[in-house]
């Protein structure tokens, strides 16, 4: 009789000792996480000017499909998901690939040097890119002096180029960061399997689309889930690097709901409303990338 | 001092793990290393303040609370002119003791918002410097979170009224005017020289006359007159005030669609772009580049600009500055325009307002010593009895031996007042919008309703 009541208690020591390594961090995260966001969603309900907020029911997430400037900036944000995510993971996998090589003298110093970027602030790396591109800026300078450019040309003041401009600093920012996860994912892929299929004699490219791109496939859909959440909560570089301009043609749906927090008259029901969209967003885009990239079940 | 060490070592520790715990993305991960370093720095900072605040208070309490907190953002600016007030103010009152923390104006804007809006104001300092142009935002917004200095023995009277009137909310006054924000137009005599031309041919013109001028200096030098921030539209907005015009009706509705005088402006804006006289530019340093590196012959700005167009050593002597060019076609124009300036206001976290008050009335409104030591750092008074002290006639070799100083607070008494509204920065960021697609070869009637639109959706809550 005593034999299981002691190994219950031992079993329930060990629930219990478990329970409170655990509960510090869920804690924590409980109150500086989950609740914030369960009062962020009460207040996306309310609306008014300042401190006085009153119920509005589902008035301001109707709201935000008639503002102009929300959509303007949900089409940004969705333009440099769909140029900059793909561009940026194939840009990864190709650099870890090259950088997975035996045979690669100072592995070490490439690596470091691709993955640095992601280092920097993000707030100084949007100031230097605007630096590089301003009118005077050395994009321009070498332009010109190589003769393809006559006049500087504005690249922050034109819509198009703003954009891209935006999409070239994500691109330097986070290739390397991508780079990094591949790499971790390459070294469990088995050598041998390279060197078998050499034997059979299959060329670099068809041994990297028939075994480095399907074996890091779970890889490949971690970081493609990662750039998409990290994508379209956009908000340094359209701050820092464009100020959201010309005529709102680069702002971004943080960056608005910042101005709308913080710049404009404050108006946190509706700004809370609006990251919920984005998190809605975030929640189906990971599901439809789950449901297409992994077929594990 | 160790142990302070290691304790502000381990509260950074703990922040960078707390704020890494929330960084599931690729994304926020990043913000949140900066986050972190930020957070510890301020940490470790406001640590340290709060520590000699708390020292400081505790004395003070003995003494019968004679500490005020200030948040203000420019070491050379307005933080200099606090120093000078405490001065001022400690030789009446011996124990008395200013904490002056640099806070940068974004930053005062968050902190007020935070704040005000979690109802908590322990964090919020005694006085706070505030944007003219946010401030009927603000005290609307949040009414108790600043205190009404109506009664507080502030004699407003004697403030110019153009510029008190950005702090009246419904009457009361909530702000003691600072720094004076009255337009200059700033001209590169020795360039303007090769063109045939002096700075007379600038004076109590109008625009089309600039454009004419400016073209000339374009032909002989190859420099623009004026460049401006693409995407932000001070120079829009100080050609509408020279003109008494606003975004805004007394009934706080929008004044975009028919408003003529905008629609001169948005006409005079493109006018001087598409002559080449004006430059657009990305950024503000690039802003100030463009003419400290003479590659602009001059600029259009208020008055606190002359601190940056000083910077360019090489240049004195050769700067001059004079009034602002004029609308043409708009009855109510006139040559003098205000951009920018700022107030003191006094929190509802202060506990001992009769010093604030005190402190207040006897410097910023009180005091042309005060104005006197501050008057080499480019702080002009707005506040009538300083002008007339004669600190301000002395010349100035920069601009020529110029009396700058006597010449701005003239200009700034000749300014029309207008209205600035709760939403400026609403009705601003929309105008630019379509101040920038009008450039590109939009239609200006409905740009102008794209903006009105825009403006009316903000106000509809």
């Amino acid at each position: 009789m005593s034999k299981p009541s002691k190994k219950m208690t031992l079993y329930r020591k060990h629930n219990l000792t478990g329970w409170l390594f655990l509960a510090p961090g869920a804690l924590l995260i409980l109150f500086m996480s989950f609740v914030p966001m369960f009062r962020a969603l009460m207040l996306s309900f309310m609306t008014g000017v300042g401190a006085s907020m009153k119920n509005c029911g589902l008035l301001n997430y109707t709201r935000m499909f008639k503002d102009t400037v929300f959509i303007q900036s949900i089409k940004n944000t969705f333009f440099y998901l769909i140029i900059q995510v793909p561009l940026m993971l194939i840009f990864a996998l190709i650099l870890a690939s090259i950088l997975n090589n035996r045979n690669l003298r100072c592995k070490g110093l490439f690596r470091t040097m691709i993955f640095l970027p992601c280092a920097t602030s993000l707030v100084a790396y949007a100031v230097i890119f605007r630096s590089l591109f301003a009118n005077n800026g050395i994009v321009n300078l070498v332009l010109m002096k190589l003769g393809i450019l006559d006049a500087p040309y504005s690249f922050l003041t034109n819509m198009w180029s703003a954009r891209i401009v935006i999409i070239i600093a994500l691109l330097w920012r986070w290739t390397g960061y991508n780079m990094v996860f591949y790499l971790a994912g390459l070294q469990n892929i088995e050598y041998s399997v390279y060197e078998a299929a050499k034997i059979d004699g299959a060329s670099a490219v068809q041994s990297f689309f028939r075994i480095t791109v399907p074996l890091l496939k779970p890889t490949i859909l971690l970081t493609a889930i990662m750039s998409t959440n990290g994508t379209l909560q956009l908000f340094d570089e359209s701050v820092n690097l464009t100020d959201g301009g010309p005529a709102n043609a680069s702002i971004t749906m943080s960056h608005y709901i910042y101005n709308m927090s913080f710049k404009y008259v404050p108006n946190f029901g509706y700004a809370a409303a609006m990251s919920f969209l984005i998190l809605i967003l975030v929640a189906i885009l990971a599901f439809m990338q789950m449901k297409v990239g992994d077929k594990r079940d | 001092m160790k142990r302070k060490i290691l304790a502000a070592v381990l509260a950074s520790t703990m922040i960078l793990s707390l704020v890494g715990c929330g960084g599931g993305s690729a994304d926020s991960a990043g913000t949140a290393d900066t986050g972190a370093a930020a957070d510890s720095g301020a940490a470790a900072d406001t640590g340290a303040a709060a520590d000699t605040g708390a020292a400081d208070s505790g004395d003070a309490a003995a003494a019968g609370g004679e500490t005020l907190t200030v948040w203000c953002w420019d070491p050379a600016f307005n933080m200099n002119a606090m120093y000078e007030a405490e001065k001022v103010y400690q030789k009446d009152h011996p124990d008395f003791k200013l904490n002056v923390i640099e806070t940068p104006w974004e930053d005062v804007q968050t902190k007020i918002t935070t704040a005000a809006a979690s109802g908590d104001l322990s964090t919020l300092p005694d006085i706070v410097l505030m944007q003219d142009n946010a401030f009927q935002k603000n005290v609307i917004s949040y009414p108790d979170a600043f205190v009404d200095l109506t009664n507080s023995g502030i004699d407003f009277s004697q403030f110019a009224a153009g510029k008190a009137g950005y702090s009246i909310v419904n009457g009361a006054n909530y702000g003691v005017p600072f720094d004076n924000g009255a337009v200059v137009g700033c001209y590169r005599t020795d360039v303007l020289e090769q063109a045939g031309l002096t700075v007379d041919d600038f004076t109590d013109i109008t625009w089309d006359q600039y454009i004419e001028n400016g073209k000339k200096v374009l032909d002989a030098t190859g420099k623009p007159l004026i460049s401006m921030q693409a995407g932000e539209c001070d120079l829009i907005m100080m050609m509408l005030q020279s003109a008494g015009a606003s975004l805004f009706n007394e009934d706080g509705t929008a004044n975009i669609v028919d408003n003529d005088t905008l629609k001169a402006v948005m006409e005079t804006y493109k006018a001087l772009k598409d002559s080449g006289v004006l430059v657009e530019v990305n950024s503000w340093d690039e802003y100030v580049g463009s003419f400290v590196s003479g590659d602009v012959a001059g600029t259009v700005n208020g008055c606190w600009i002359l601190a940056s167009i000083q910077t360019a050593e090489d240049q004195a002597g050769n700067w001059a500055i004079t009034n602002m060019p004029s609308l043409v076609g708009v009855s109510s124009a006139t040559n003098y325009s205000n951009n920018g300036g700022s107030s003191w206001a006094v929190t509802a976290n202060c506990q001992n307002t009769d010093l604030a008050f005190d402190f207040l009335a006897s410097t910023f409104a009180g005091s042309t010593e005060l104005y006197d030591n501050i008057l080499p750092s480019g702080a002009l008074a707005t506040w009538a009895p300083a002008g007339d002290s004669d600190a301000y006639g002395v010349g100035n070799d920069f601009f020529g031996g110029d009396a700058v100083s006597a010449k701005i607070v003239e200009y700034s008494t000749k300014v029309p007042s207008n209205i600035t509204g709760v939403y400026y920065y609403e009705a601003r960021d929309a105008v630019a919008t379509a101040i920038t697609n009008y450039i590109n070869g939009s239609d200006l009637e409905t740009e102008l309703q794209t903006a009105a639109d825009t403006v009316n959706f903000n106000m509809g809550q």
